[in-house]
Protein backbone atom coordinates (compact mmCIF):
# COMPACT_ATOMS: atom_id res chain seq x y z
CA UNK A 1 0.00 0.00 0.00
CA UNK A 2 1.39 3.51 -0.88
CA UNK A 3 1.56 5.80 2.22
CA UNK A 4 1.03 9.76 1.75
CA UNK A 5 1.16 12.16 4.73
CA UNK A 6 0.71 15.25 4.21
CA UNK A 7 1.60 18.17 5.68
CA UNK A 8 0.12 16.51 9.25
CA UNK A 9 0.59 19.05 12.05
CA UNK A 10 -0.38 17.84 15.59
CA UNK A 11 -0.25 20.02 18.67
CA UNK A 12 -1.76 19.45 22.32
CA UNK A 13 -0.86 21.97 24.92
CA UNK A 14 2.50 22.37 22.58
CA UNK A 15 3.19 22.13 18.80
CA UNK A 16 4.34 18.36 18.31
CA UNK A 17 4.51 18.09 14.50
CA UNK A 18 4.73 21.14 12.36
CA UNK A 19 3.50 20.04 8.43
CA UNK A 20 5.56 16.65 8.55
CA UNK A 21 5.41 15.04 5.12
CA UNK A 22 6.41 11.85 3.70
CA UNK A 23 5.73 9.19 1.27
CA UNK A 24 5.86 5.75 0.81
CA UNK A 25 5.55 3.29 -1.84
CA UNK A 26 4.27 -0.52 -1.14
CA UNK A 27 6.62 -2.95 0.07
CA UNK A 28 8.89 -0.13 1.74
CA UNK A 29 10.43 -0.05 4.79
CA UNK A 30 10.82 3.36 6.38
CA UNK A 31 12.69 4.22 9.71
CA UNK A 32 11.72 7.24 11.59
CA UNK A 33 14.54 8.52 13.30
CA UNK A 34 15.06 11.51 15.68
CA UNK A 35 15.20 12.61 19.19
CA UNK A 36 13.65 11.17 22.17
CA UNK A 37 10.43 12.99 22.69
CA UNK A 38 10.47 14.92 19.28
CA UNK A 39 7.10 13.37 18.01
CA UNK A 40 7.98 9.63 16.26
CA UNK A 41 5.32 8.21 18.63
CA UNK A 42 2.94 10.63 17.83
CA UNK A 43 3.28 10.86 14.32
CA UNK A 44 2.82 6.47 14.64
CA UNK A 45 -0.33 7.23 16.62
CA UNK A 46 -1.68 9.19 13.71
CA UNK A 47 -0.99 6.82 11.06
CA UNK A 48 -2.69 4.10 13.39
CA UNK A 49 -5.91 5.84 13.56
CA UNK A 50 -5.40 6.47 17.47
CA UNK A 51 -6.07 10.12 17.09
CA UNK A 52 -6.74 12.55 14.43
CA UNK A 53 -3.87 15.38 12.97
CA UNK A 54 -4.90 18.90 14.05
CA UNK A 55 -3.96 19.70 10.40
CA UNK A 56 -2.96 17.79 7.25
CA UNK A 57 -4.24 14.51 6.00
CA UNK A 58 -3.18 11.05 5.92
CA UNK A 59 -3.99 8.83 2.34
CA UNK A 60 -3.80 5.43 2.32
CA UNK A 61 -3.54 4.39 -1.75
CA UNK A 62 -4.72 8.10 -2.03
CA UNK A 63 -8.12 7.42 0.16
CA UNK A 64 -8.02 9.66 3.33
CA UNK A 65 -7.79 7.61 6.45
CA UNK A 66 -10.90 7.82 8.72
CA UNK A 67 -10.63 8.03 12.92
CA UNK A 68 -13.11 6.30 14.76
CA UNK A 69 -14.21 2.88 15.34
CA UNK A 70 -16.27 2.92 12.31
CA UNK A 71 -13.30 3.13 9.96
CA UNK A 72 -11.57 0.20 8.18
CA UNK A 73 -8.90 -1.90 9.45
CA UNK A 74 -5.57 -1.09 7.13
CA UNK A 75 -3.24 -0.67 10.03
CA UNK A 76 -1.22 -3.76 12.40
CA UNK A 77 0.53 -1.68 15.34
CA UNK A 78 3.16 -2.96 17.33
CA UNK A 79 3.60 -0.34 20.24
CA UNK A 80 6.69 -0.29 22.66
CA UNK A 81 4.83 -2.69 25.39
CA UNK A 82 3.23 -5.59 24.21
CA UNK A 83 -0.19 -4.60 24.96
CA UNK A 84 -1.52 -8.35 24.96
CA UNK A 85 -4.68 -8.67 27.59
CA UNK A 86 -3.12 -10.48 30.13
CA UNK A 87 -6.43 -12.31 30.79
CA UNK A 88 -6.58 -13.97 27.22
CA UNK A 89 -3.72 -16.76 25.96
CA UNK A 90 -1.74 -15.80 23.17
CA UNK A 91 -3.70 -17.36 20.42
CA UNK A 92 -6.63 -15.80 22.29
CA UNK A 93 -5.10 -12.31 22.06
CA UNK A 94 -4.47 -12.87 18.20
CA UNK A 95 -7.84 -14.11 17.90
CA UNK A 96 -9.64 -11.33 19.62
CA UNK A 97 -8.50 -8.77 17.12
CA UNK A 98 -9.93 -11.25 14.06
CA UNK A 99 -13.36 -10.29 15.05
CA UNK A 100 -13.01 -6.69 13.39
CA UNK A 101 -12.55 -8.81 9.62
CA UNK A 102 -15.69 -10.70 10.18
CA UNK A 103 -14.27 -14.24 10.86
CA UNK A 104 -16.00 -16.78 12.40
CA UNK A 105 -14.42 -18.71 15.61
CA UNK A 106 -13.03 -21.66 13.65
CA UNK A 107 -11.31 -19.32 10.96
CA UNK A 108 -10.25 -16.69 13.67
CA UNK A 109 -8.62 -19.86 15.55
CA UNK A 110 -6.91 -21.02 12.75
CA UNK A 111 -5.32 -17.77 11.62
CA UNK A 112 -4.49 -16.81 15.02
CA UNK A 113 -2.26 -20.68 14.87
CA UNK A 114 -1.17 -19.72 11.96
CA UNK A 115 0.58 -16.33 12.53
CA UNK A 116 1.58 -17.81 16.13
CA UNK A 117 3.56 -20.57 14.34
CA UNK A 118 4.84 -17.57 11.69
CA UNK A 119 6.31 -15.94 14.10
CA UNK A 120 7.69 -19.13 15.84
CA UNK A 121 5.27 -19.57 18.87
CA UNK A 122 4.08 -22.72 17.92
CA UNK A 123 3.43 -25.11 21.04
CA UNK A 124 2.94 -21.52 23.34
CA UNK A 125 -0.89 -20.76 21.83
CA UNK A 126 -2.73 -21.82 25.35
CA UNK A 127 0.24 -19.53 27.31
CA UNK A 128 -0.90 -16.81 29.27
CA UNK A 129 1.54 -13.40 28.51
CA UNK A 130 2.14 -13.28 32.11
CA UNK A 131 3.65 -16.75 31.75
CA UNK A 132 6.41 -16.40 28.44
CA UNK A 133 9.22 -13.83 28.10
CA UNK A 134 9.15 -10.51 27.05
CA UNK A 135 10.91 -11.27 23.67
CA UNK A 136 7.83 -13.95 23.12
CA UNK A 137 4.80 -11.04 24.42
CA UNK A 138 6.53 -9.01 21.38
CA UNK A 139 6.39 -11.61 18.79
CA UNK A 140 2.79 -12.40 20.18
CA UNK A 141 2.11 -8.46 19.10
CA UNK A 142 3.93 -8.80 16.11
CA UNK A 143 1.69 -12.06 14.98
CA UNK A 144 -1.65 -9.86 16.39
CA UNK A 145 -0.21 -7.23 14.07
CA UNK A 146 0.34 -9.00 10.56
CA UNK A 147 -2.85 -11.85 11.67
CA UNK A 148 -5.51 -9.20 10.64
CA UNK A 149 -3.63 -8.85 7.32
CA UNK A 150 -2.86 -4.99 7.37
CA UNK A 151 -1.69 -2.53 4.24
CA UNK A 152 0.66 -1.18 6.77
CA UNK A 153 2.29 -2.36 9.59
CA UNK A 154 3.88 -0.04 12.43
CA UNK A 155 6.21 -0.55 14.67
CA UNK A 156 6.73 2.43 17.71
CA UNK A 157 10.40 1.00 19.03
CA UNK A 158 8.77 -2.83 19.68
CA UNK A 159 12.10 -3.89 20.74
CA UNK A 160 13.10 -1.08 23.08
CA UNK A 161 12.30 -2.94 26.11
CA UNK A 162 14.22 -6.56 25.20
CA UNK A 163 18.09 -7.19 26.14
CA UNK A 164 20.52 -6.79 23.16
CA UNK A 165 20.69 -10.42 22.17
CA UNK A 166 16.87 -10.70 22.37
CA UNK A 167 16.77 -7.56 20.51
CA UNK A 168 19.47 -9.03 17.51
CA UNK A 169 17.35 -11.54 17.04
CA UNK A 170 13.71 -9.71 16.84
CA UNK A 171 15.52 -7.52 14.39
CA UNK A 172 16.41 -10.43 11.90
CA UNK A 173 13.07 -11.54 12.66
CA UNK A 174 11.09 -8.28 11.69
CA UNK A 175 13.69 -8.24 8.58
CA UNK A 176 12.36 -11.86 7.28
CA UNK A 177 8.40 -11.34 7.70
CA UNK A 178 9.48 -8.07 6.05
CA UNK A 179 10.57 -9.91 3.10
CA UNK A 180 8.64 -12.67 3.42
CA UNK A 181 5.14 -10.17 3.49
CA UNK A 182 6.42 -7.44 1.15
CA UNK A 183 4.60 -5.65 3.94
CA UNK A 184 4.59 -1.24 3.88
CA UNK A 185 6.49 -0.74 7.26
CA UNK A 186 6.95 2.13 9.35
CA UNK A 187 9.48 1.65 12.43
CA UNK A 188 10.29 3.95 14.89
CA UNK A 189 13.49 4.02 16.48
CA UNK A 190 16.34 5.74 17.86
CA UNK A 191 18.98 3.20 16.94
CA UNK A 192 20.63 4.34 13.69
CA UNK A 193 22.83 0.83 13.24
CA UNK A 194 19.33 -0.53 12.98
CA UNK A 195 17.72 1.57 10.91
CA UNK A 196 20.51 1.87 8.25
CA UNK A 197 20.66 -1.66 8.28
CA UNK A 198 16.94 -2.49 7.89
CA UNK A 199 15.48 0.70 5.94
CA UNK A 200 15.14 1.86 2.83
CA UNK A 201 13.74 5.12 2.90
CA UNK A 202 15.07 6.90 6.20
CA UNK A 203 13.53 9.53 7.72
CA UNK A 204 15.22 11.82 9.83
CA UNK A 205 12.84 14.06 12.22
CA UNK A 206 14.03 16.88 13.78
CA UNK A 207 13.03 18.93 17.40
CA UNK A 208 9.96 19.32 18.75
CA UNK A 209 8.01 20.77 16.76
CA UNK A 210 8.80 17.96 14.35
CA UNK A 211 9.24 18.53 10.67
CA UNK A 212 10.90 15.92 8.43
CA UNK A 213 14.71 17.69 8.32
CA UNK A 214 15.58 15.00 5.98
CA UNK A 215 14.35 12.03 3.88
CA UNK A 216 16.97 9.46 2.50
CA UNK A 217 17.00 6.83 0.22
CA UNK A 218 18.69 4.06 1.55
CA UNK A 219 19.45 2.03 -2.03
CA UNK A 220 22.83 0.77 -0.76
CA UNK A 221 24.60 3.56 -3.41
CA UNK A 222 26.28 5.71 0.05
CA UNK A 223 28.85 4.11 1.36
CA UNK A 224 27.30 2.89 5.04
CA UNK A 225 29.79 4.31 7.18
CA UNK A 226 29.49 7.78 6.06
CA UNK A 227 25.78 7.87 5.74
CA UNK A 228 25.84 6.27 9.76
CA UNK A 229 28.40 9.17 10.27
CA UNK A 230 25.88 11.94 8.49
CA UNK A 231 23.04 10.37 10.62
CA UNK A 232 24.89 10.58 14.16
CA UNK A 233 26.04 14.11 13.19
CA UNK A 234 22.47 14.99 12.48
CA UNK A 235 20.46 13.29 15.02
CA UNK A 236 23.46 15.36 17.69
CA UNK A 237 22.70 18.86 16.53
CA UNK A 238 18.96 18.21 17.01
CA UNK A 239 19.13 16.64 20.21
CA UNK A 240 21.02 19.70 21.40
CA UNK A 241 18.03 21.99 19.74
CA UNK A 242 15.59 20.55 21.33
CA UNK A 243 17.75 20.64 24.68
CA UNK A 244 16.85 24.41 23.99
CA UNK A 245 19.64 27.43 23.82
CA UNK A 246 21.54 28.63 27.41
CA UNK A 247 21.85 24.39 27.78
CA UNK A 248 25.27 23.83 28.36
CA UNK A 249 26.96 20.87 27.74
CA UNK A 250 27.23 18.59 30.95
CA UNK B 1 1.31 -17.57 46.61
CA UNK B 2 4.00 -20.04 45.90
CA UNK B 3 6.74 -18.42 47.88
CA UNK B 4 4.85 -18.40 50.49
CA UNK B 5 3.62 -21.80 49.98
CA UNK B 6 7.43 -23.38 49.51
CA UNK B 7 8.63 -21.57 53.03
CA UNK B 8 5.52 -22.41 55.08
CA UNK B 9 7.05 -24.76 57.93
CA UNK B 10 4.80 -27.41 59.71
CA UNK B 11 4.28 -25.27 62.31
CA UNK B 12 2.74 -22.47 60.18
CA UNK B 13 1.19 -25.08 58.12
CA UNK B 14 -0.57 -26.42 61.17
CA UNK B 15 -1.33 -22.78 62.47
CA UNK B 16 0.25 -24.01 66.03
CA UNK B 17 1.02 -20.07 66.68
CA UNK B 18 -2.97 -19.55 66.14
CA UNK B 19 -3.83 -22.39 68.36
CA UNK B 20 -1.35 -21.19 71.08
CA UNK B 21 -3.36 -17.92 71.13
CA UNK B 22 -6.63 -19.77 71.18
CA UNK B 23 -5.59 -21.72 74.32
CA UNK B 24 -4.32 -18.83 76.38
CA UNK B 25 -7.94 -17.15 75.17
CA UNK B 26 -9.41 -20.33 76.41
CA UNK B 27 -7.80 -20.24 80.12
CA UNK B 28 -8.13 -16.86 80.54
CA UNK B 29 -12.17 -16.82 79.65
CA UNK B 30 -12.36 -19.90 81.74
CA UNK B 31 -10.62 -18.12 84.91
CA UNK B 32 -13.08 -14.61 84.18
CA UNK B 33 -15.71 -17.13 83.99
CA UNK B 34 -15.26 -18.89 87.11
CA UNK B 35 -14.44 -15.23 89.04
CA UNK B 36 -17.09 -13.63 87.77
CA UNK B 37 -20.26 -15.78 87.34
CA UNK B 38 -21.72 -17.38 84.37
CA UNK B 39 -23.88 -14.23 83.54
CA UNK B 40 -21.14 -12.21 82.99
CA UNK B 41 -19.38 -14.40 81.18
CA UNK B 42 -20.53 -17.76 80.68
CA UNK B 43 -18.22 -21.02 80.27
CA UNK B 44 -16.55 -22.07 77.44
CA UNK B 45 -18.35 -25.17 78.04
CA UNK B 46 -21.55 -24.17 78.15
CA UNK B 47 -21.00 -22.14 74.99
CA UNK B 48 -19.73 -25.35 73.58
CA UNK B 49 -22.76 -27.31 74.84
CA UNK B 50 -25.18 -24.49 73.31
CA UNK B 51 -23.60 -24.46 69.97
CA UNK B 52 -24.23 -28.01 69.83
CA UNK B 53 -27.69 -26.92 70.86
CA UNK B 54 -28.50 -24.90 68.23
CA UNK B 55 -27.04 -26.82 65.85
CA UNK B 56 -28.64 -30.08 66.44
CA UNK B 57 -32.65 -28.08 67.02
CA UNK B 58 -31.84 -26.96 63.96
CA UNK B 59 -32.47 -23.21 64.81
CA UNK B 60 -28.77 -22.30 63.51
CA UNK B 61 -30.80 -22.82 60.27
CA UNK B 62 -33.90 -20.61 61.00
CA UNK B 63 -31.99 -17.61 62.11
CA UNK B 64 -28.54 -17.81 60.30
CA UNK B 65 -30.57 -18.47 57.19
CA UNK B 66 -33.31 -15.48 58.08
CA UNK B 67 -30.31 -13.18 58.28
CA UNK B 68 -28.37 -14.67 54.82
CA UNK B 69 -32.19 -13.84 53.02
CA UNK B 70 -32.19 -10.21 54.40
CA UNK B 71 -28.17 -9.99 53.06
CA UNK B 72 -29.20 -11.60 50.11
CA UNK B 73 -31.92 -9.61 49.07
CA UNK B 74 -30.11 -5.95 50.37
CA UNK B 75 -26.81 -6.60 49.47
CA UNK B 76 -27.37 -8.65 46.17
CA UNK B 77 -29.10 -5.54 45.16
CA UNK B 78 -26.31 -3.64 46.29
CA UNK B 79 -24.17 -5.23 44.14
CA UNK B 80 -26.31 -4.68 40.91
CA UNK B 81 -27.03 -1.25 41.72
CA UNK B 82 -23.32 -0.91 41.93
CA UNK B 83 -22.35 -2.55 38.34
CA UNK B 84 -25.01 -0.63 36.89
CA UNK B 85 -23.20 2.98 38.13
CA UNK B 86 -19.72 1.63 37.16
CA UNK B 87 -21.61 0.99 33.80
CA UNK B 88 -23.06 4.51 33.74
CA UNK B 89 -19.58 5.93 34.66
CA UNK B 90 -17.43 4.08 32.30
CA UNK B 91 -19.87 5.17 29.15
CA UNK B 92 -20.30 8.60 30.38
CA UNK B 93 -17.57 10.04 32.13
CA UNK B 94 -19.77 13.21 34.54
CA UNK B 95 -21.25 10.07 35.95
CA UNK B 96 -18.30 9.10 37.55
CA UNK B 97 -17.65 12.64 39.05
CA UNK B 98 -21.61 12.36 40.62
CA UNK B 99 -21.06 8.57 41.71
CA UNK B 100 -18.14 9.59 43.63
CA UNK B 101 -19.70 12.14 45.15
CA UNK B 102 -22.61 10.34 46.38
CA UNK B 103 -20.45 7.42 47.69
CA UNK B 104 -18.27 9.72 49.71
CA UNK B 105 -21.46 10.79 51.32
CA UNK B 106 -23.36 7.40 51.47
CA UNK B 107 -19.72 6.76 53.07
CA UNK B 108 -19.78 9.20 55.65
CA UNK B 109 -23.44 8.53 56.97
CA UNK B 110 -24.10 6.29 59.75
CA UNK B 111 -25.42 3.00 59.97
CA UNK B 112 -27.87 4.39 62.96
CA UNK B 113 -29.37 6.64 60.75
CA UNK B 114 -30.47 4.30 57.53
CA UNK B 115 -31.71 1.94 61.08
CA UNK B 116 -33.81 4.62 62.09
CA UNK B 117 -35.11 6.23 59.37
CA UNK B 118 -35.81 2.36 57.53
CA UNK B 119 -37.79 1.73 60.62
CA UNK B 120 -40.25 5.17 60.42
CA UNK B 121 -40.36 4.20 56.46
CA UNK B 122 -40.83 0.63 56.80
CA UNK B 123 -42.20 -0.23 60.35
CA UNK B 124 -41.55 -3.47 61.98
CA UNK B 125 -40.39 -5.50 58.78
CA UNK B 126 -38.34 -7.60 57.00
CA UNK B 127 -37.91 -4.66 54.46
CA UNK B 128 -35.70 -2.30 57.50
CA UNK B 129 -32.73 -4.42 57.85
CA UNK B 130 -32.45 -5.21 54.37
CA UNK B 131 -32.67 -1.67 52.93
CA UNK B 132 -30.00 -0.81 56.03
CA UNK B 133 -27.84 -3.57 54.23
CA UNK B 134 -28.70 -2.35 50.86
CA UNK B 135 -27.70 1.37 51.67
CA UNK B 136 -24.88 0.48 53.73
CA UNK B 137 -22.87 -1.60 51.26
CA UNK B 138 -23.68 0.12 48.34
CA UNK B 139 -21.42 2.58 48.75
CA UNK B 140 -18.55 0.46 49.45
CA UNK B 141 -18.93 -2.05 46.27
CA UNK B 142 -19.18 1.24 44.48
CA UNK B 143 -16.03 2.86 45.13
CA UNK B 144 -14.84 -0.48 43.83
CA UNK B 145 -16.16 -0.74 41.11
CA UNK B 146 -15.74 2.74 40.56
CA UNK B 147 -12.43 2.40 41.02
CA UNK B 148 -11.72 -0.54 38.64
CA UNK B 149 -13.56 0.71 35.64
CA UNK B 150 -10.71 3.61 36.54
CA UNK B 151 -8.25 1.75 36.51
CA UNK B 152 -8.35 0.03 32.95
CA UNK B 153 -4.63 0.59 31.41
CA UNK B 154 -5.59 3.59 28.59
CA UNK B 155 -2.78 1.89 26.80
CA UNK B 156 -4.92 -1.30 26.08
CA UNK B 157 -8.18 0.44 24.73
CA UNK B 158 -5.51 2.55 22.61
CA UNK B 159 -4.79 -0.98 21.63
CA UNK B 160 -8.19 -1.74 21.00
CA UNK B 161 -8.87 1.42 18.73
CA UNK B 162 -6.47 0.15 16.64
CA UNK B 163 -7.69 -2.91 16.08
CA UNK B 164 -11.41 -1.68 15.41
CA UNK B 165 -13.07 -3.64 18.10
CA UNK B 166 -16.30 -2.54 18.76
CA UNK B 167 -17.59 -0.78 21.84
CA UNK B 168 -19.46 -3.62 22.94
CA UNK B 169 -16.30 -6.04 22.26
CA UNK B 170 -14.10 -3.27 24.25
CA UNK B 171 -16.58 -3.38 27.23
CA UNK B 172 -16.42 -7.32 27.53
CA UNK B 173 -12.56 -8.07 26.78
CA UNK B 174 -10.97 -5.22 28.17
CA UNK B 175 -12.99 -2.88 30.70
CA UNK B 176 -14.75 -6.01 31.99
CA UNK B 177 -11.70 -8.45 33.15
CA UNK B 178 -9.88 -5.23 34.52
CA UNK B 179 -12.77 -4.69 36.94
CA UNK B 180 -12.97 -7.99 38.26
CA UNK B 181 -10.77 -8.01 40.74
CA UNK B 182 -11.76 -4.91 41.84
CA UNK B 183 -15.41 -6.31 42.14
CA UNK B 184 -14.52 -9.01 43.83
CA UNK B 185 -12.67 -7.07 46.63
CA UNK B 186 -15.43 -4.26 47.26
CA UNK B 187 -17.97 -8.05 47.30
CA UNK B 188 -15.88 -9.57 49.89
CA UNK B 189 -15.52 -6.22 52.03
CA UNK B 190 -19.35 -5.75 51.55
CA UNK B 191 -20.43 -8.82 52.63
CA UNK B 192 -18.26 -8.86 56.24
CA UNK B 193 -19.94 -5.70 56.30
CA UNK B 194 -23.75 -6.83 55.47
CA UNK B 195 -23.24 -9.50 58.40
CA UNK B 196 -22.42 -7.26 60.71
CA UNK B 197 -24.94 -4.11 59.56
CA UNK B 198 -28.46 -6.52 59.10
CA UNK B 199 -27.37 -8.25 62.43
CA UNK B 200 -27.62 -4.73 64.37
CA UNK B 201 -30.69 -4.17 62.30
CA UNK B 202 -32.59 -7.31 63.14
CA UNK B 203 -32.04 -5.88 66.63
CA UNK B 204 -35.30 -3.69 65.85
CA UNK B 205 -38.52 -4.99 65.03
CA UNK B 206 -38.09 -8.49 63.29
CA UNK B 207 -38.77 -12.40 65.00
CA UNK B 208 -36.05 -13.75 63.41
CA UNK B 209 -32.29 -13.32 62.49
CA UNK B 210 -29.12 -13.66 64.38
CA UNK B 211 -29.34 -10.12 65.42
CA UNK B 212 -32.88 -10.87 66.58
CA UNK B 213 -32.01 -14.08 68.49
CA UNK B 214 -28.89 -12.46 69.92
CA UNK B 215 -30.93 -9.68 71.50
CA UNK B 216 -33.63 -12.18 72.81
CA UNK B 217 -30.77 -14.12 74.60
CA UNK B 218 -29.50 -11.31 76.33
CA UNK B 219 -33.26 -10.10 77.61
CA UNK B 220 -34.09 -13.66 78.62
CA UNK B 221 -30.51 -13.22 80.72
CA UNK B 222 -29.01 -16.83 78.30
CA UNK B 223 -25.29 -14.95 78.01
CA UNK B 224 -24.05 -18.50 76.45
CA UNK B 225 -26.62 -18.07 74.21
CA UNK B 226 -25.18 -14.45 73.04
CA UNK B 227 -21.60 -15.98 73.03
CA UNK B 228 -22.88 -19.12 70.90
CA UNK B 229 -24.68 -16.90 67.83
CA UNK B 230 -21.66 -14.36 67.58
CA UNK B 231 -19.66 -18.01 66.71
CA UNK B 232 -22.01 -18.76 64.43
CA UNK B 233 -21.50 -15.34 62.72
CA UNK B 234 -17.80 -15.60 62.76
CA UNK B 235 -18.56 -19.11 61.24
CA UNK B 236 -20.53 -18.01 58.41
CA UNK B 237 -17.66 -15.10 57.54
CA UNK B 238 -14.87 -17.56 57.63
CA UNK B 239 -16.57 -19.76 54.95
CA UNK B 240 -17.69 -17.26 52.43
CA UNK B 241 -14.50 -15.80 52.90
CA UNK B 242 -12.11 -19.07 52.27
CA UNK B 243 -14.95 -21.17 50.42
CA UNK B 244 -16.77 -18.52 48.37
CA UNK B 245 -14.34 -15.38 47.94
CA UNK B 246 -10.56 -16.90 47.59
CA UNK B 247 -12.22 -19.88 45.16
CA UNK B 248 -13.75 -16.96 42.61
CA UNK B 249 -10.68 -14.68 43.15
CA UNK B 250 -8.09 -17.69 42.09
CA UNK B 251 -10.61 -18.77 39.33
CA UNK B 252 -10.73 -15.08 37.78
CA UNK B 253 -6.77 -14.73 38.26
CA UNK B 254 -5.69 -18.11 36.73
CA UNK B 255 -3.74 -16.02 34.34
CA UNK B 256 -1.57 -13.93 36.63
Amino acid sequence: MRLEVREVSKRYAIPVLDAVSLEAKKGEFVCLLGPNGCGKTTLLRILGGIEPPTAGEVRFDGRPLSYGRAGELHVGMVFQEDRLLPWKTLAENVALVLKARGLDQAERRATAERYLRFVGLTGFEEYYPNRVSGGMRQRAAIARALAIEPDLLLMDEPFGSLDAQNRRIMQAEVKRIWAETGKTIVFVTHAIEEAVSIGTTLVMMSARPARVRELIRNDGARDRHALMDHLNRAIMEEVLRQRGPGVADP
Amino acid sequence: MTSQAASATWTTRLRLPSLLVLAVVLVVWEAVSRRYGAYVMPSPRSVAEGLVAVVLAGDVWTHAGASLYRIAIGFGSALVVAVLLGLASFLWRPARVAVADVVTVLNATSVFVWIVVSLIWFGLTNMAPIFTTFMITLPVVAANVIEGVGSVDRKLLEMGQVYRLSGWETFRSIVIPSTIPHLVAGMKVGFGLALKVSVVAEIFGVTSGIGYIMNYSREILATQMVFVWALVMIAIMLVADKLVFDRMTRRLERWR
